[in-house]
């Protein structure tokens, strides 16, 4: 379909919008669960006699999980495509399937995990079980609707040569790559050591030493995801709206030329320089690690 | 624990291997045969995983699955396309350049990178084999047998591959990923990993329904009741397993 220069923006700019609600989603789905980096903690609690009530959702790791509930996505909804759906049904009933089959491997991983530690004595807690499973899967529906669109926009109305489960696959896997460096850094230190000096850093001797009670009771992943929902997640979105907006934009405007790609490398130019002044700012207004003196004399 | 009497690797490669070749071999006559047959191959290449990344491999579960998976599709496409006419040898043929890809790569891994893991070089052939079983036995299920040009039209060009490659590699990866712990136990892997093979299978029943039109409907049924009596076995064995499996509680009082 060719398309002029209005509609070709109005296209990046919906392609934009999924991707960030795709990213935002995707990190507080991973928060849901506590999968990824945060994970390690989760695991590693039991085994310092921090028995805990939060959600260990070890699929693997998040690019590939995400991979794959978004490459069964694009199947299913290849599938209803080839028998005639409309777009939309065939989206909407893909993700569904996919966020099914995407909750069925959580609930695998939660219960294989803490049946895995049963020295430790970590109960199996079924009501976790039956409410938090269902959350991840509307959070994981949502981050499938947005991916697979994207690839059916970038299928049929863009005309890439790619098909609707290999661009869903790489849209899944690079959501996945990006919530976990960019929105697990808010969730792992901030909220599982939050009894901890802000910045502290995480000396060996805190390992699995993790926060289990909340403002008022016990502490579930449904409280992480209320904190996650605050920074981590729209930042986890902003980035991946970012990536794609940008990666795109230069060749919307003047297609697939020398001048396309000059811009693209003046945007990454810059972009390399602003990281480089907010880390100096970082490390001027925070200063250097200060040692303890016990940390030295163990080092000599 | 080992008072507990494991299946060992040899009795599984036997399943994995014999189990999955009949099934793509009957993929002709039946394409749900293929799914089954790969499931075989699935239960033994997350046998073979487990045994590998026992050495420590935290993070290293996923890299492995997707690594086995990797070799598996360059050794089957190798295989079912060298063959030409002599369409019989093709799985045979895939099984053997997988594994000697394995075994190039394990030894890689033991001595080049020096990883010094005793099983390294075994296992690493190991889940080649079965990646190269995997991806041929969800394909020809797909396609409906497992001659290359077939499977080029009705997997690759579609996409459907992408899901065989991906589902199929966490299928392999997830049983040890999800079972990782000091009391882990084979069995409970060995169901999860018939469990993650069945939910495969229903997904390829539903690409089936697309080419192969309402014989994909058996591959779709099988395949979710597989999935129903895996996933039953696999929460039988939680239950036992488990220190406790309560509806709700505070957490029990430890020393710490």
């Amino acid at each position: 379909m060719i398309l002029d220069l209005t509609m070709s923006m109005a296209v990046l700019a919906l392609m934009g919008a999924l991707a960030t609600i795709a990213g935002c989603i995707e990190d507080l789905e991973s928060d849901v669960g506590s999968q990824s980096n945060p994970n390690s903690q989760v695991q590693l609690a039991p085994q310092m006699g921090f028995l805990h009530r939060i959600y260990n959702k070890a699929i693997s790791g998040e690019p590939i999980s995400n991979g794959l509930s978004a490459v069964t996505g694009g199947l299913v909804t290849t599938v209803l495509l080839d028998a005639k759906f409309y777009a939309l049904t065939a989206i909407v009933l893909g993700a569904f399937v996919a966020a099914l089959i995407y909750g069925i491997f959580a609930t695998t991983a939660y219960a294989g995990r803490v049946a895995s530690q049963s020295r430790f004595k970590q109960p199996l807690y079924m009501d976790i079980m039956r409410y938090t499973t269902p959350s991840i899967i509307g959070h994981n529906f949502i981050v499938n609707f947005c991916l697979v669109a994207i690839a059916y926009i970038q299928y049929a109305i863009l005309g890439y040569p790619f098909t609707i489960p290999f661009l869903a696959l790489i849209w899944g896997i690079s959501v996945g790559a990006i919530g976990s460096s960019v929105g697990d850094v808010h969730y792992g230190g901030e909220r599982e050591f939050q009894n901890r000096e802000f910045g502290c850093g995480l000396n060996t001797a805190l390992s699995g030493r993790i926060v289990r009670r909340a403002e008022s009771g016990l502490r579930n992943s449904i409280d992480n995801v209320w904190f996650c929902a605050k920074f981590g997640g729209p930042a986890t979105g902003i980035a991946l709206g970012l990536t794609v907006f940008f990666s795109s934009w230069p060749t919307t405007i003047w297609g697939y030329t020398w001048k396309a790609m000059g811009v693209g490398a003046i945007i990454l130019a810059v972009m390399t320089i602003m990281n480089r002044l907010l880390e100096i700012q970082v490390k001027n207004a925070y200063g250097p690690y200060k040692e303890d003196k016990k940390e030295k004399e163990a080092g000599a | 624990m080992s008072d507990i009497k494991e299946i060992s690797p040899n009795t599984l490669a036997l399943f994995g291997i014999i189990g999955g070749l009949i099934g793509i071999y009957l993929s002709p006559y039946a394409p749900a045969a293929g799914s089954i047959g790969a499931i075989c191959a699935v239960i033994w290449g997350a046998e073979a995983v487990r045994r590998v990344a026992k050495y420590g491999l935290g993070t290293g579960v996923p890299s492995i699955g997707q690594i086995a998976l990797g070799m598996g599709i360059i050794a089957a496409m190798f295989g079912l396309a060298i063959v030409k006419d002599k369409i019989l040898a093709g799985p045979i043929v895939s099984l053997i350049t997988a594994s000697v890809i394995g075994l190039i790569i394990g030894w890689f891994a033991q001595n080049v990178i020096k990883m010094k893991i005793p099983v390294m070089i075994r296992c690493m052939t190991e889940i080649a084999a079965s990646g190269a079983l995997i991806i041929i036995g969800y394909s020809a299920s797909v396609a409906g047998n497992y001659e290359f040009n077939n499977i080029v039209n009705l997997v690759f060009d579609n996409g459907v591959i992408l899901a065989v490659f991906w589902v199929g590699a966490v299928a392999m990866l997830h049983p040890f990923n999800a079972c990782l712990g000091p009391d882990e136990k084979q069995q409970r892997l060995l169901y999860l990993a018939g469990s993650t093979g069945a939910i495969t299978m229903a997904l390829m029943g539903i690409a089936a329904l697309m080419t192969l039109g309402l014989g994909g409907a058996i591959t779709l049924v099988l395949g979710i009741i597989l999935w129903l009596v895996f996933y039953k076995k696999f929460w039988d064995e939680v239950y036992k397993d488990a220190a406790s499996v309560v509806g709700t509680g505070l957490i029990p009082k430890t020393e710490a």
